[in-house]
């Protein structure tokens, strides 16, 4: 485990205490994937069709949360992800396109996660990246983690359902750049 | 010393385009992508600029309010020529909606600028431009003249060393549109719609300081993106006949001696003939000759079946490499698609004989746009393949009329240099076949009508039938000779 940012191993642990039946999202399109709280979610996401992306996603927030965060910092660390994905596709999708995304993937996370984080209905409520702060900040650190790396995920498959997976990469490849150049390079290798 | 400016033309990228423009398109030259929905505008555009973009002088791409850029991105990405590596590397998307939507043109006019200032672009686009101008109708904003607007995108593009397109739906082309005027090209695509088939066609109505090729040119979008079908040249000239004449065997060594010594090189000949007359398997012993000397030959097939009408020599052939094979069952063919796919598999197999069979399976094969102009097309076709030194042998299905001697049904009878005709006659209770050679330009010939019989070893021609008279009408009569007199 050496090398694994702490907020991940708490994570694992805290993710064993959760016991439950498979949170799955019955999607139109047959392509989101059924997550199951009780077991690691970093394991659930490294076996997924993205597994290379889920493990930059997750590496990646593990690394702008910092070792000892509390739920403030996990927020923060979630909203900025989540600003940086905007900032990266506003040129080229506009505003509204990027708003429309960010409002989708709310839906499709509540599909799967509802009884995660608050209630489905308060997620839905957010219109923009920054209001999902004060949301977060109530939820334990775990579950903000958690929130966030599913989030981050159904966000990324649902470009990927759109523009392809290496068109996906390749215009978001910049919002995981700063985290990885900072990361020891044995967490390259899985 | 020559202090004129050079302009340099740019290699667009997309096969036959270069060759319709008139030699590419001008650097710096400001361009209308113009068309009604679905003519694929966009695919050109993207096309163009995925061949055009290096990272050093990349391609902006401005979307306005068209197509939503999700979409666009989702349905390029299918083309061949879309790279991925190259989006934000040396093709960059830049979304105006916003700023189009205030619908303050000089804002748009701002954006547009800014970004080619940061960017340095060898190339910009603009899609689609039709919602700039509608946007700026729309709103009651008095700052807005969209003349002084396009002049002034126009004017900063050049300026800036930007090739750029704008790209729109106009659905009218005697539109007093502004943009018209201030354009140095102007790109029409259509979709000709003629009963159940669809037909694409490029126009370049408009390109400043260069000879375009005039006229509607056809071109198909597929996986690879869009390809146009420009005219083949036919300027170069048809290679003087050479004395004494050199002559193609037929296979057949008496139709040879019935052509004067065999079929002149270079000449076309058209074998006209009923159904199941052997203008196939005459066609087939041509190309076999032809492979038994070492030469090489081409054969395009307009039929349902192709398989199941070739014979054993053609296939043998074929699968020996020694004839190419063009049989497009592409729905909707023009006619230079299929000279550009004869000329290439000619080019590829330095090919001397080519053979067409039939005309009536080709003239079915086109789409019902191109029939009208059938004989216009035959005629280039012709020309064109001559103009590349081949012998040409074209069959043609003769329905048998005997009330009058008809070579061709298309009227297109004088295009060739020669003709043999066939025909079936009836003659004690058999159906048996007669053969003549019509014409052979510049050359003599037999004007005999031959019996000819088809076996296993193809055609054999035998004699004349001399004490038969009126064969030409079907039904030929016992000749009475001295019956006058009597």
């Amino acid at each position: 485990m050496a090398g694994i940012p702490a907020a991940l191993i708490r994570l694992n642990t805290i993710n064993k205490a959760i016991s439950g039946k498979p949170h799955a999202h019955s999607s139109r399109h047959g392509l989101l994937k059924v997550y199951y709280p009780n077991q690691s979610i970093r394991k659930q996401l490294a076996m997924s069709a993205l597994k290379e992306e889920s493990r930059q996603i997750v590496a990646s927030l593990a690394q702008r949360v910092g070792p000892d965060a509390d739920s403030a910092g996990i927020a923060q660390a979630i909203v900025s992800t989540l600003q940086d994905m905007d900032t990266a596709l506003t040129p080229i999708i506009g505003q509204q396109g990027v708003a429309a995304l960010f409002r989708r993937s709310l839906h499709l996370y509540v599909g799967r996660q509802a009884c995660l984080v608050g209630s489905g209905d308060r997620v839905l409520a957010c219109q923009a990246p920054a209001a999902l702060k004060s949301l977060l900040i109530e939820q334990s650190e775990a579950d903000a983690l958690f929130f966030g790396e599913v989030l981050l995920m159904t966000y990324y498959e649902l470009l990927t359902t759109l523009i392809g997976p290496s068109l996906t990469a390749r215009l978001l490849r910049d919002v995981w750049k700063p985290s990885l150049s900072d990361t020891p390079s044995q967490e390259n290798s899985p | 010393m020559n202090t004129k400016v050079t302009i340099n033309r740019l290699a667009t990228g997309v096969p036959g385009l270069d060759e319709v423009l008139g030699g590419g398109l001008p650097e710096f030259s400001f361009n209308l992508i113009a068309g009604p929905p679905g003519c694929g505008k966009t695919t050109l555009a993207h096309q163009m600029m995925f061949a055009l973009a290096t990272p050093e002088r990349p391609a902006l791409f401005f979307t306005v309010l068209g197509e939503p850029p999700l979409k666009m991105l989702r349905y390029q990405q299918q083309f061949d020529f879309f790279d991925s590596e190259a989006i934000n590397h040396s093709v960059r998307y830049i979304n105006l909606a916003t700023d189009t939507l205030a619908g303050d043109l000089n804002e748009v006019l701002r954006r547009i600028v800014a970004e080619v200032e940061a960017n340095s672009p060898s190339l910009v686009f603009v899609d689609s431009f039709r919602s700039v101008v509608l946007a700026s109708q729309t709103q009651d904003n008095p700052n807005n003249n969209l003349p002084q607007f396009v002049q002034q995108l126009g004017m900063l593009m050049t300026t800036w060393q930007a090739t750029t397109f704008l790209i729109g739906e106009y659905f009218t082309e005697t539109d007093t549109n502004p943009i018209f005027t201030v354009a140095d090209g102007l790109i029409w695509l259509r979709q000709s719609v003629q009963r159940n088939s669809m037909v694409r066609k490029m126009e370049i109505m408009k390109m400043r300081g260069q000879p375009t090729l005039p006229g509607l040119h056809t071109f198909r979008i597929g996986t690879s993106g869009i390809k146009v079908f420009a005219p083949a040249p036919l300027n170069r000239g048809e290679t003087p006949l050479e004395f004494p004449v050199q002559r193609l065997k037929m296979g057949i060594p008496k139709l040879d001696e019935m052509l004067g010594g065999g079929l002149p090189r270079g000449y076309s000949l058209l074998v006209a003939g009923p159904s199941g007359s052997g203008k196939s398997i005459l066609a087939a012993s041509f190309l076999a000759e032809g492979a038994r000397n070492g030469e090489t030959g081409v054969i395009a097939v307009f039929e349902q079946r192709p398989n199941h009408s070739q014979n054993a020599t053609l296939a043998s052939l074929i699968k020996s490499g020694q004839v190419g094979l063009v049989d497009s069952r592409a729905p909707d063919l023009s006619i230079d698609e299929i000279v550009q796919l004869l000329l290439s598999e000619i080019a590829r197999l330095n090919a001397t004989r080519v053979v067409i069979d039939s005309l009536s399976g080709f003239e079915l094969a086109l789409a019902p746009t191109f029939r009208e102009d059938f004989r216009e097309s035959l005629s280039r076709m012709v020309t064109a393949l001559i103009s590349v030194g081949v012998s040409v042998l074209l069959t043609s299905e003769l329905e048998d009329r005997y009330t009058d001697l008809r070579f061709s049904p298309y009227g297109t009878a004088f295009l060739t240099d020669a003709i043999i005709v066939q025909r079936y006659i009836e003659v004690q209770s058999r159906l048996l076949r007669i053969m003549a050679v019509v014409k052979v330009r510049a050359s003599a010939h037999c004007d005999e009508l031959r019996l000819y019989r088809i076996d296993d070893d193809g055609l054999q021609i035998g004699e004349m039938l001399p004490d038969k008279e009126g064969l030409l009408g079907g039904r030929p009569t016992q000749q009475h000779l001295g019956t006058v007199e009597g």
